[in-house]
């Protein structure tokens, strides 16, 4: 088992070509991807982070292009404890797209997702959207917010790391490790193997049980 | 901004229900430029789940083409304030216990309820998950499961004597119920270890003294009560009184080997409904490359002669496709009506009548509902047909708290789902009983089923055009798997169907692993190698999770006997 204390689940959404791959990809790489082009069976990114003493996994998900035609999954923005909007400062459609983004928040994300808003691309000289634009707007909707340049890795960190220090305050306050309580009980799959060992594993009738569970785990590499 | 699209793609696929959802997956991930359109502004067609607002809303249009025959009723006021003065009318007449559940049905108006619409999930087509079953199996192999978390499902009933009663599951569930005896307990135990057994030895007397016989006449030689009976029948083998031998033994092995792996029971819900299922199966498909268009109207589909190319028309745009795979309300009337051959279209049969109840009380005893309410699963019989009951509670992420859903599925055999689904609502919803869940809002509707008859003409399999299969009256997903795969193994004939995703945690930090990103890329015989090495690792990986449970199960089973003994 990997050693650190919270797992959190950061999801981004906002325009195509605002740069929201780029910040990711800043952040969990340290590198700027030249040109365009989505990034085949790359899902989300995973990065460690020590804050306040604490190890912290993020795990940040990317839309897989699905906010190309607007159509992002409803299972998306399932069980995201944080939610990044991204704009580009120097595209004002991307900008005024923000209500429709908010919107389809408001439907499927959970209502007390920490919400962060994010002017990208200060880099560029062509700035179309004033700081005090983008930082009024969220005031209004009760965003965080933040101007970054994925490309000149300009508050990049710094957008991550509050988003994970806020994370933990929130976690603390709660005074658990579980941040969603609602899906305490839920079960993943992946875990397989730990889940029924911590679990009544054995409960079953069978005696084999431990064989018959591991079956699953080794159908995977059955080609 | 049909504009924006590429026009042309080795796949198009119409429709984001599960069927379809799973082939575009499967041609995506394995690196073909897959289009995925929905005509409809959601995900899922018929296997869509819907906030209460948009499945009222849905129902009250009359539903489409694939959901037919709706109707709804809501048996709460309008507001709370107009129940108020109602209840008022009404009082001093009643005793205490209708009291109190009257109580709870005036807690909830229509008003308040739609105020909660965005914590509902309503599905169309309700699934429950073996944990061994196919889908659990394909979610993890592929690593979809990365997509989706759930429920375990907390209790498998059935009704004994006009009761609900709990079905034991683990060997703790049959000492610890008190719906059972002593000698029930053993008998049971015996019997379930008797199926968990069969098979292993091949000369078994009784496979072949049953051979060609019903479960039911084997379970009677076991000289079970009547009890178990009904417990083996309707809750764990699921079957009916002519259910073969073999085929019963086959379910409860299905039964048993979902048994001890996930939660007290062998079935699994998804988290936020079963809508949630063709969405991994979408997002999978994005992430390899796939583009998504949801609420795009199809005008036309033209084949060309020689090439057996599709051109789609896509309001207005022409885009080229070597194959076309489309749910099957989805093909435009203009194409159906040149009558081009596609395989897999079907007649209008095995439709779903489909019902779903909210009510402020959950079924059954408290001890089926502690900690606030139970996810629940009830298979219920009428003379020769059956139904499927799915009660849930907000555990699932699919109603509000104090609010229970229910589902229950029949197969039609009317064009009327509230005459089908009556003889099996009557027994869990009875107006007279006190203890029955009062409801406060109820909807029926027809899930329009096609399915190849003998009278579907047979298709060249060399056509371009593909149809998928309606939902299916069974309680996992089996059948729907398998009928996507043909559809699979018919467009790729030799390709794996949806191999393990690569985790993130292979993708390396520092500099770019060239095996995470561009597996598909690699020639073939690298790629076996690679497989080879990943199946060793894993290999070695699962011989000491063997050890380790192994040893848990020792101990576990030494407590079940020391409960045993008490």
């Amino acid at each position: 088992m990997e050693d650190y204390k919270f797992l959190f689940k950061i999801v981004l959404v906002g325009n195509a070509g605002v740069g929201k791959t780029c910040l990711v990809r800043r952040f969990t790489q340290g590198l700027f991807p030249p040109g365009q082009g989505a990034t085949i069976g790359v899902d989300f990114m995973i990065k460690t982070v020590e804050v306040e003493g604490e190890k912290i996994k993020l795990q940040i998900w990317d839309t897989a292009g699905q906010e190309r035609f607007r159509s992002i999954t409803q299972s998306y923005y399932r069980s995201a404890h944080a939610l990044i909007l991204v704009y580009d400062i120097s595209c004002q459609p991307t900008f005024d797209c923000l209500p429709d983004w908010l919107r389809e928040i408001q439907e499927y994300a959970n209502s007390k997702v920490l919400k962060i808003l994010v002017g990208n691309k200060t880099d560029r000289d062509d700035r179309e959207i004033p700081t005090q634009i983008g930082e009024e707007f969220a005031k209004q909707h009760d965003m965080y917010f933040l101007e970054t340049s994925a490309k000149e890795a300009e508050n990049v960190e710094r957008l991550f790391y509050e988003i994970a220090a806020e994370l933990i305050d929130q976690a603390r306050s709660k005074d658990g490790t579980n941040v969603n309580k609602t899906t305490a009980d839920a079960i993943g799959l992946g875990n397989f193997g730990t889940k029924a060992t911590q679990n009544s594993c054995c409960s079953g009738f069978s005696s084999n049980t431990s064989q018959t569970n591991c079956e699953n785990g080794n159908s995977r590499s059955n080609t | 901004m049909s504009d924006d699209l590429p026009d042309k793609f080795d796949l198009i696929v119409i429709g984001t229900g599960f069927p379809e959802s799973c082939v575009a997956a499967a041609a995506s991930r394995i690196g073909k430029t897959v289009l995925h359109i929905d005509p409809n502004e959601y995900y899922g067609g018929v296997w869509a789940s819907f906030n209460l607002e948009s499945f009222c809303a849905l129902l009250e249009q009359g539903g489409n083409k694939e959901l037919r025959n709706a109707s709804q009723k809501w048996h709460v006021a309008e507001t709370l304030k107009v129940a108020e003065a109602e209840s008022d009318t009404v009082a001093g007449e009643t005793n205490i216990k209708t009291d109190a559940a009257k109580q709870n049905v005036l807690d909830w108006s229509r008003e308040t309820l739609l105020q909660q619409s965005r914590r509902f999930n309503l599905d169309l087509s309700p699934k429950i998950l073996y944990s061994a079953g196919r889908l659990v199996q394909l979610l993890v192999s592929s690593n979809i499961c990365r997509y989706a978390e759930f429920r375990a499902v907390d209790h498998v009933c059935t009704r004994f004597q006009n009761n609900i009663i709990n079905v034991p599951c683990s060997r703790s569930d049959v000492f610890n119920t008190k719906d059972l005896n002593i000698v029930e307990k053993r008998l049971l135990m015996k019997f379930l270890t008797l199926c968990m057994t069969y098979g292993e030895d091949k000369t078994d007397e009784d496979a072949l003294q049953f051979r060609g016989k019903t479960f039911r006449e084997y379970l009677q030689e076991q000289k079970v009560t009547e009890k178990i009976s009904i417990c083996v029948m309707q809750a764990i083998a699921m079957c009916n009184d002519d259910t073969s031998f073999e085929e019963g033994m086959a379910r409860t092995q299905q039964f048993l080997n979902s048994l001890g792996r996930y939660g007290n029971t062998p079935f699994l819900f998804p988290m936020y409904g079963c809508g949630e299922i063709p969405q991994c199966f979408c997002r999978l498909c994005a992430v390899f490359g796939g583009i998504y268009c949801l609420k795009r109207q199809i005008d036309d589909i033209n084949i060309e002669a020689d090439t057996n190319i599709a051109s789609v028309v896509l309001e207005g745009k022409t885009i080229k496709a070597q194959h076309v795979v489309s749910a099957p309300g989805h093909l435009p009337n203009a194409f159906l009506q040149r009558n081009v051959g596609v395989y897999g279209q079907a007649e209008l049969v095995n439709s779903l009548s489909r019902g779903i109840f909210l009510s402020a009380t959950p079924l059954g005893s408290e001890e089926l509902n502690s900690g606030g309410g139970g996810v629940n699963l009830l298979r219920l019989l009428a003379g020769t047909q059956e139904a499927i009951l799915i009660q849930l509670s907000h555990f699932s992420g699919t109603c509000p708290k104090g609010v229970f859903l229910f589902h229950i599925t029949t197969t039609a055999q009317s064009d009327q789902p509230a005459q089908d689904l009556a003889p099996f609502v009557s027994q869990v919803f009875n107006p007279d009983d006190e203890n029955a869940p009062k409801l406060l809002y109820s909807a029926y509707f027809t899930i329009m089923g096609r399915e190849r008859t003998s009278a579907t003409p047979n298709v060249d399999v060399s056509t371009t055009i593909f149809c998928t299969s309606t939902p299916y009256y069974e309680l996992d997903y089996d059948k729907s798997i398998i009928s996507a795969r043909e559809i699979f193994a018919k467009l790729y004939a030799d390709a794996e169907f949806l191999p393990r995703a690569p985790d993130p945690e292979e993708i390396v930090i520092e500099g770019e692993d060239p095996r995470a990103l561009s597996e598909n890329s690699l020639p073939d015989d690298l790629r076996e190698q690679l497989r080879e090495l990943e199946n060793s690792a894993e290999n070695m990986d699962i011989e000491d999770t063997d050890a380790a449970q192994a040893g848990e199960c020792t101990q576990e089973d030494a407590e079940t006997q020391n409960m045993d003994a008490d």
